[in-house]
């Protein structure tokens, strides 16, 4: 049990852990620019969840303007830039962050027994990169927000007011502080773990920032240069994509996709990594395959980078790559489903205790693969000519993101919300948050398949008025989804003033975070643990030693 | 450990749910085998038949998929739920792994990928011309403008616009390009898409680049041309049409499709023009160029109100002064000045009657 | 050093060194991929091009550049024989080899300056020279950015920051330049040779 205890060290240390910087004494460095990751992470939920709002406001307008056809809720043009404001903040500036920014510096620091990040003061850096990205994002709309969408394909981006410049500029910043954040985790992953924390002793969360973090480092950085060529572009009029002076507008296509394809498992990776940890916990049994969970992480991760033009298939690829992207893409399949199959078999034969985190990881499987068979479906060439742009894409996408990353998010949120606030939030509430987003959420999206099968295209401010009932049904369900929102706000605030003190561990789990008082001390451990094994062995006695101070009410020094 | 593993966890109850989800399977199954698609969106191309094949066979494989991953889901927490007489910290199976299960929901997917892969495979060279597809009797071009699709036939010497004839059972290969690009923010070149859903088939109209598609239309009818491409304020709005018609139909088009390029157009008669019909038509057709402000308040077009009496703009873009015959002409014949094309009454859908309808509106504009 | 400031003992000082030289190595793994985002919008564009480079672009003059090539390639050794003398503790070979890489770095930038303003093809003109000026461009911030970095660490070592044991700063500063040298390689064979 304990033979790698001593042979730990070079998994891992105790050195850095025998300093403990002194706390932060003034607002400014406690609060605003913190070094501490929990801090950070607390900023990045409060961003990006401000960030949610008005970006699902900009979706609630779109949909009022899509309740019937032939509206004059919003102006062409103001329709336009709804959608792609909407889009680039949902996926920037509120999964992206909530997840890695947000969740991976909430947790993975704690999960292996570290007491801060590598380098806290890049974390700090990284954070305060996101605010002003967010900014500049909306303010674009003051001179001429960008209408192509989230992905700005040129040539029409070069023809566009000033706004699109801004966009520009505002993902650069994101993407510049997701490349640090990236950085930043792996080599906390890679040098900080507690000793004895193999790399198959760590909590699946910790294997799936990992694999964003890695993710993030290399596609994000790429991001950033694309940026770099579309803004010169814009602005000097280089010829990129400029096709009188030679240029090929399919080249934004390329190293766009070759960033935004990773990024949709930036966004769902570490969903999956705390769907890992939540069910465990929920189903009180050991996680079924762990090794295979972990490595399909990695195969995702690599698998990632080579099928961007999958979503080009209609943008005159030569047909020997439309395949090949194509047979790639679907050996995705494979280790995204080992991962739901083995989340499943978890379920079996457990003491399952259907509390809200559990509850919405359930509505995540759900949801998700259905999302991940609708993208099997948009992977198969042929098919996807005919879907390509379509309304089936926009529901595709939202079952992934909404359905997978949100529905994920929100599990998370309920699930380390006492570890953050140290209350605990209402269950009933809860409940009816998830049941009514869950339902609403389906009778929001799922019909967008079928119009789009039908022939409803994307991005547009009007349609066929053959299409108008269920895009009148569509909208109504898109309100109800943005009111049950309110419920969790309204749960939030309430848990502040009045909710129960949850203690160190309230779900009984067993990763290291849970062995810490709530909220976390700002120097996470007194000792550093020691790691005995794996983290899921509901049953066994926990598997870590010189952690039987850690809720010792005597202060430190 | 072991003796676990085959004990309690496939129970009786187990094997029902099993059976029970494979008979609701086999009946989704089922449905999708006979799903009447064409009922809702007609197969009228020689490619949209194996493609909606391939369609219904990921539903086929997916919907036993997607009903035992939520079947099971839903069996085992119910099934498995922490009961109030269970003790407070009682744990479930400690079973971590079985390689025999991990190999099967593996290798399954793997097969069912290969195999989708495979057929997709075989999809793929229909709809481009390689090899003897590329026998096509006609090879014509389409061009996507803002905003309207611009079709060349060989043999007529002025475009066709918005909506392409095309005969039945004939294999047609298109070539699929934008317009030209120019330098102008405004005018400058643009991604459209060209895609017909009763044809199954589209393709993005890429400035500098010419990409064919190849196919024969199967079902005489009128189906819709929709731009799938963001391109722009008219995006919403770009629709087109194609008219499948049979071969002596499509004779008779054609035919007089010469004939009208021969012929000089007739000056439209503006009497009786009715400006509430004509603002409707303004509303849909023309708002995405033009504001009803004055001149210099421009869209893509310039500003229409006052045009008749406006000191600063004594002349219309084209050099004639501003009559309503003029005007007229303008929107019959289109015009291409340096604010950059206004599209003609074909690309514009108008009709005559359009045309005196509009020009009384734009009279009523001050 | 001031009592209040906390100095780290030897296994921790080895222990945040390598966090840090495997950060600074992800830091120049993001960098590479930045490269490799333009070098492949090179490839494409030439790619999609019938002639190479496009009718009426001349490539730009190849001695010149070669000239400038061999004066980059020698700031790298001198670059290696600085780091010798501080892994010794020859601070004199430090101070003046380092001193002879910043100048030939200075050269470097400008023979490029020089370059520049003597083409005829502009960032906007063509394909080629677009890809020609981001990307030099881009190496040329990075040498100046070197540079720079060269001078600071230069200084800081007059000061007595550093020591035979503890200068991850120049580390850091030596990798990075090795590492824009080896970026030139690949820039000088694309657009001078290939
Ligand atoms: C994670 C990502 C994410 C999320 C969560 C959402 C959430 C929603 N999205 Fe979005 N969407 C995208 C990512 C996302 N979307 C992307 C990437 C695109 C593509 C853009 C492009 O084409 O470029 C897109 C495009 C897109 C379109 C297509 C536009 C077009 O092509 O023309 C539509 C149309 O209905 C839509 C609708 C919605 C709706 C109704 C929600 C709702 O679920 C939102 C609900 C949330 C809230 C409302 C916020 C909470 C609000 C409160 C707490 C206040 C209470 C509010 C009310 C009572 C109204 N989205
Ligand atoms: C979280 C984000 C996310 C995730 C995880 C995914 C996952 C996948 N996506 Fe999706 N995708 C998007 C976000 C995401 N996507 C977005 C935002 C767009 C639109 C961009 C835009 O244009 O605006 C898009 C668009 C998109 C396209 C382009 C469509 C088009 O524009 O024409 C394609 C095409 O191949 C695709 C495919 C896939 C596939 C194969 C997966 C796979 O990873 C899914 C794998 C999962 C499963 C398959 C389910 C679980 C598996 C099993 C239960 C095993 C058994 C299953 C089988 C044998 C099928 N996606
Ligand atoms: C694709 C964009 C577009 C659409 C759609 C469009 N126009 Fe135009 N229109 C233009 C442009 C561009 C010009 C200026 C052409 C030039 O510079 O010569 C113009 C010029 C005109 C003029 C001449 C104005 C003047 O002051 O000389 C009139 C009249 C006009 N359009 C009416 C209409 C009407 C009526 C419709 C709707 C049926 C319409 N246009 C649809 C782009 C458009
Ligand atoms: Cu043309 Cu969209
Ligand atoms: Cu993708």
């Amino acid at each position: 049990m304990d033979h790698n205890a001593t042979s730990a060290t070079n998994t891992g240390s105790a050195v850095t852990g025998g300093h403990i910087h002194p706390p932060p004494d003034t607002f400014i460095k406690k609060y605003v620019f913190s070094l501490d990751h929990k801090v950070i992470a607390v900023q990045y939920f409060i961003t990006g969840g401000l960030f949610f709002i008005l970006a699902g406001l900009l979706a609630e307008l779109m949909r009022a303007q899509l309740s019937g056809p032939n509206n004059h809720v919003l102006s062409v043009a103001t329709y336009n830039q709804a959608y792609s404001v909407h889009g680039s903040a949902m996926v920037w500036l509120v999964i992206i962050p909530l997840l890695t920014g947000g969740f991976g510096n909430l947790v993975m620091p704690l999960q292996i027994g570290a007491r801060d990040v590598a380098f806290p003061w890049l974390n700090m850096i990284s954070f305060w990169l996101f605010p002003p990205a967010g900014i500049l994002l909306f303010a674009s709309f003051l001179y001429g927000a960008p209408e192509a969408g989230w992905t700005e394909y040129p040539p029409i981006t070069l023809q566009m007011p000033f706004g699109t410049s801004m966009w520009c500029l505002a993902i650069f910043l994101i993407g510049i502080s997701a490349t640090i954040t990236g950085l930043n985790f792996l080599v906390t992953i890679v040098k900080m773990r507690a000793p004895g924390m193999t790399y198959t002793r760590m909590p699946l969360f910790v294997w799936a920032t990992a694999t964003t973090a890695f993710l993030s480092m290399i596609a994000t950085a790429n991001l950033s240069a694309a940026l770099a060529g579309l803004f010169i572009a814009r602005t000097f009029h280089v010829p990129f994509y400029d096709v009188a002076k030679g240029g090929a507008p399919v080249l934004w296509q390329h190293v766009f996709w070759f960033y935004s394809h990773p990024a949709v498992y930036i966004m769902i990776l570490p969903a999956f990594g705390l769907v890992s940890e939540i069910i465990p916990t929920f189903v009180r049994r050991p996680i079924f395959g762990y090794k295979m969970i972990a490595y399909s992480s990695a195969a995702i991760g690599l698998l990632s980078f080579m099928v961007w033009a999958h979503h080009m298939f209609t943008s005159g690829l030569e047909h020997w790559e439309q395949f090949l992207f194509m047979i790639l893409t679907m050996t995705i399949a494979v280790p995204t489903g080992i991962k739901v199959f083995s989340w499943v078999a978890t379920l079996w034969g457990g003491k399952i205790r259907l509390d809200s985190p559990l509850l919405f990881v359930l509505g995540f499987l759900s949801t998700f693969t259905f999302g991940g068979f609708t993208g099997i479906l948009l992977a198969s060439v042929p098919v996807d000519i005919h879907e390509h742009a379509s309304y089936f894409v926009v529901a595709h996408l939202h079952y992934v993101l909404f359905g997978g990353s949100v529905f994920g998010i929100f599990a998370g949120m309920y699930y380390w919300w006492p570890k953050m606030t140290g209350r605990l939030l209402d269950e009933r509430l809860a409940k009816w948050h998830f049941w009514l987003m869950f339902i609403s959420f389906n009778a929001t999206f799922l019909p967008m398949h079928w119009i789009g099968l039908l022939g409803m295209p994307r991005r547009v401010a009007t349609y066929d008025p053959v299409y108008a009932s269920t895009n009148l049904f569509v909208s109504i369900s898109a309100f109800v989804l943005g009111a049950s929102m309110l419920l969790f706000l309204y749960n939030a605030l309430r848990s502040a003033r009045k909710g129960e003190v949850a203690g160190p561990n309230p779900w009984g789990a067993r990763t290291l975070e849970w062995m810490i008082p709530s909220p976390a001390p700002y120097y996470n451990f007194k000792d550093i643990p020691i790691v005995l094994s794996g983290p899921y062995d509901y049953g066994k006695p926990l598997p870590y030693a010189n952690i039987s101070q850690e809720l010792a009410t005597v202060p430190m020094h | 450990m072991r003796q676990e593993r085959s004990g309690p966890l496939l129970d009786a109850g187990f094997w029902r749910a099993v059976i029970v989800m494979g008979i609701i399977s086999a009946v989704l199954m089922y449905v999708v085998v006979v799903f009447p698609i064409t009922r809702f969106l007609p197969e009228a191309s020689s490619v949209s038949v194996p493609i909606d094949k391939l369609f219904r066979f990921c539903w086929f494989f997916g919907v036993p998929i997607l009903v035992y991953v939520n079947g099971m889901m839903i069996y085992f927490a119910i099934r498995y739920r922490h009961r109030p007489d269970d003790p407070m910290d009682a744990v479930g199976s400690q079973i971590h792994d079985n390689r025999a299960l991990e190999a099967a929901w593996t290798i399954g997917p793997a097969v069912l990928m290969v195999a989708l892969a495979v057929f997709s495979y075989f999809i793929i060279p229909m709809y481009y011309p390689t090899g003897q597809a590329a026998a096509s009797a006609v090879t014509m071009e389409a061009i996507g403008h803002k905003w309207y699709f611009e079709f060349r036939y060989p043999g007529l010497k002025q475009s066709v616009m918005n909506v392409m004839h095309l005969p039945v059972g004939v294999p047609v290969t298109l070539d699929i390009t934008s317009a030209e690009a120019t330098d102008d923010v405004l005018t400058g070149a643009v991604l459209h898409s060209f895609w017909v859903p009763e044809f199954r088939l589209k393709q993005d109209m890429i400035p500098g680049m010419v990409v064919p598609i190849h196919f024969t239309p199967t079902e005489v009818g009128t189906y819709r041309i929709i731009c799938s491409e963001f391109c722009g304020q008219g995006h919403s709005h770009m629709w087109g049409s194609v008219v499948v018609d049979s071969k002596p139909d499509f004779d008779r088009w054609y035919a007089a499709q010469q004939h009208a390029a021969a012929a000089p157009a007739a000056a439209i008669n503006l009497a009786g023009g009715d400006a509430a019909a004509g603002q409707t038509l303004f509303n849909a057709k023309c708002t995405v160029c033009h504001n009803a402000a004055p001149f210099a308040q421009r869209k893509v077009g310039p500003g229409l109100a006052g045009l008749f009496n406006d000191p600063a703009h004594p002349n219309l873009v084209n050099g004639q002064k501003a009559t309503p015959q003029n005007v007229a002409g303008i929107l019959q014949h289109g015009a291409h000045g340096t604010m950059g094309v206004m599209p003609d009454m074909q690309a514009n859908g108008l009709t005559p009657s359009d045309i005196a309808n509009l020009v009384a509106f734009l009279k009523t504009l001050h | 050093m001031a009592t209040h400031v906390y100095v780290p003992s030897d296994a921790e000082y080895e222990e945040v060194r390598g966090q840090r030289l495997l950060g600074f190595l992800f830091f120049l793994i993001s960098d590479c991929v930045i490269f490799g985002d333009f070098i492949f919008s090179y490839l494409y564009l030439r790619n999609a091009s019938p002639v190479w480079p496009p009718p009426g672009i001349e490539r730009p003059y190849l001695y010149l550049a070669a000239v400038n090539s061999i004066v980059l390639f020698g700031s790298g050794a001198t670059m290696h024989y600085a780091m010798e003398g501080m892994r010794h503790a020859r601070l004199r070979q430090f101070v003046w080899f380092t001193v002879a890489t910043i100048v030939l770095g200075s050269m470097f930038l400008g023979g490029q300056a020089y370059e520049y303003t003597h083409l005829h093809d502009t960032w906007s003109g063509s394909t080629f020279g677009a890809s020609f000026f981001t990307l030099t461009g881009l190496h040329g911030f990075h040498v100046f950015i070197g540079v720079i970095f060269l001078i600071t660490v230069l200084i800081q070592t007059l000061r007595g920051t550093y020591t035979q044991q503890r200068h991850f700063g120049l580390t850091a500063a030596t990798l990075y330049w090795h590492f824009v040298d080896v970026i030139w390689v690949a820039l000088f064979f694309l657009f001078y040779i290939y």
